[in-house]
């Protein structure tokens, strides 16, 4: 449906052969009567396993003075700490390490994947690869996740007196406090979701109009911007999850 | 572009086993480096500042004494160089007697041949005297 | 499709994107302002206040992008179309 809407782009398109526009095409996987993306599944099947190779890699043989890959992770686990302590505070960061850390990694592996590799060069029977990211259903998925990690910290943290959070200042706030459970992943999926695809929309319209330089600060700018939306992600989850683990903090959108 | 499928429910799966196994390979074993390295540090940290108190005490302790062996030395400098002092002064003090009583003694000697000398002196001008006197007498006659 | 739906979706976007801009323009521009003030007044300060200046701007620049779905929307997965 996105082609009917795009005739001139995709006129452009046929000349440079590189360079297309592809909205809402998918490479449809079939399992059983469910339909899959299979170009999402691929590049994030890719960037999991950069991911593990590289804890495998620099895990291999840690030693007390580090050096090369371990050297690295370690710093990558060290801003993660951080990231986390700073949202959570000092006592309760700890077991929300591995979720909101790996909320990071992933993402912004998976948006650096789709702003520094030539995916396009590799052909699919329909659609094309690009960072699972920039896939409204990943996105969501994500959110959801983050949505349900917060009720999980806010139940076991508080048992059901966290449904006191909804009638604590006044019941009248009832149902603003309702949407806000749903405005938060809906943001949430949509920022992400929507700043992905911009940029590789952005790219993708300049390449076709200029195939040549002209993209590359577009392209630094988008790395700029995958990687601060990495971070707000991982930060907000954090911030969510703290707020349900201290109950009526303070509201950040 | 707003086609949700089974990717949803599949990525969140995929998702949390993410999750597992990187909590497995990776926050668990370098989180564990990570406090072991802090940990070492700490404790090495805190050995050393006890070992640096202690070698600073030992090293007041050792100024200390040093200090103590310097006062004594300069008292025991002190008090020989007095006993040297007073002995030689007694020495010189002798020896200066000693000459005083040589000079003495030879004084007296040559005060007595002095006398001797006056007294034989004394006699050959009597003698002399009297052989004049005679002599005179003599002649007067 | 429609072509007075068609030319009321493009319109549409084009006007979801452009209004969505205004105020987050505004935002950030305050905001970077008020960063350039406290950085002119603690320039030792400056590398906290780089880091939450390019956190909130991020957040503002979210408001556009959610413009910007929706002109996505209209164009390429139109639910009138």
């Amino acid at each position: 449906m996105a082609t009917l809407m795009m005739p001139n782009l995709l006129n452009f398109s046929n000349i440079l052969p590189l360079a297309e526009l592809e909205v809402g095409h998918h490479f449809y996987w079939h399992l059983g009567g469910l339909s899959l993306h299979g170009q999402v599944f691929l590049t994030s099947w890719f960037v999991i396993g950069i991911l593990l190779i590289a804890s495998v890699l620099a895990g291999r043989d840690r030693t007390m003075i580090p050096a090369g890959l371990q050297n690295f992770m370690e710093y990558v686990l060290e801003f993660i700490r951080d990231l986390a302590k700073n949202q959570l505070g000092e006592k309760e960061y700890r077991p929300w390490v591995p979720f909101i850390g790996t909320l990071f990694l992933f993402i912004f592996v998976s948006n650096w994947s789709g702003a520094l590799l030539p995916w396009k060069v590799i052909q699919l029977p329909e659609g094309e690869l690009a960072a699972p990211t920039g896939d409204i259903n990943t996105t969501v998925a994500l959110a959801l996740l983050t949505s349900l990690a917060y009720f999980y910290a806010g139940f076991r943290k508080r048992g059901l007196g966290y449904f006191a959070k909804y009638i604590e200042p006044t019941p009248i706030l009832l149902p603003i406090a309702i949407l806000e459970d749903f405005t938060k992943p809906l943001s949430l999926s949509f920022r992400l979701f929507g700043n992905i695809l911009a940029d590789e929309l952005v790219v993708a319209v300049l390449v076709l109009l200029v195939p040549l330089f002209v993209p590359v600060p577009v392209m630094m700018l988008g790395l700029f911007t995958s990687a601060i939306q990495a971070l707000v992600f991982a930060t907000l989850a954090g911030a969510y999850i703290h707020e349900a683990l201290e109950g009526h903090g303070e509201e950040d959108h | 572009m707003f086609d949700f499928d089974a990717t949803l429910p599949l990525m969140a799966i995929q998702f949390l086993l993410l999750v597992v196994v990187l909590d497995k390979v990776f926050y668990k074993p370098f989180g564990k480096t990570l406090d072991d390295r802090s940990e070492y540090v700490r404790s090495k940290r805190l050995g050393s500042q006890e070992r640096l108190d202690q070698s600073k005490k030992m090293a007041e302790q050792y100024e200390a004494e040093l200090a103590e062996t310097r006062k004594r030395a300069q008292s025991i400098v002190a008090t020989a160089q007095s006993e040297a002092q007073k002995l030689a002064s007694a020495q010189m003090a002798e020896a200066q007697q000693e000459a005083q009583g040589q000079r003495e003694a030879v004084q007296g000697e040559i005060d007595q041949q002095k006398r001797s000398a006056m007294a034989t002196l004394d006699g050959q001008v009597d003698q002399l005297s009297n052989q004049i006197l005679e002599k005179l007498l003599s002649t007067a006659r | 499709m429609d072509p007075i739906v068609s030319a009321a979706s493009v319109l549409a976007a084009a006007l979801a994107i452009g209004l969505a801009a205004i105020g987050p323009g505004i935002g950030q521009g305050n905001a970077s302002g008020q960063a350039v003030a406290g950085i002119a007044r603690q320039p030792e300060a400056e590398g906290k206040i780089r880091g939450t200046l390019l956190l909130t701007l991020a957040f503002m620049e979210s408001l556009t992008i959610y413009g910007l779905v929706i002109a996505l929307v209209l164009l390429f997965a139109n639910p009138f179309a």
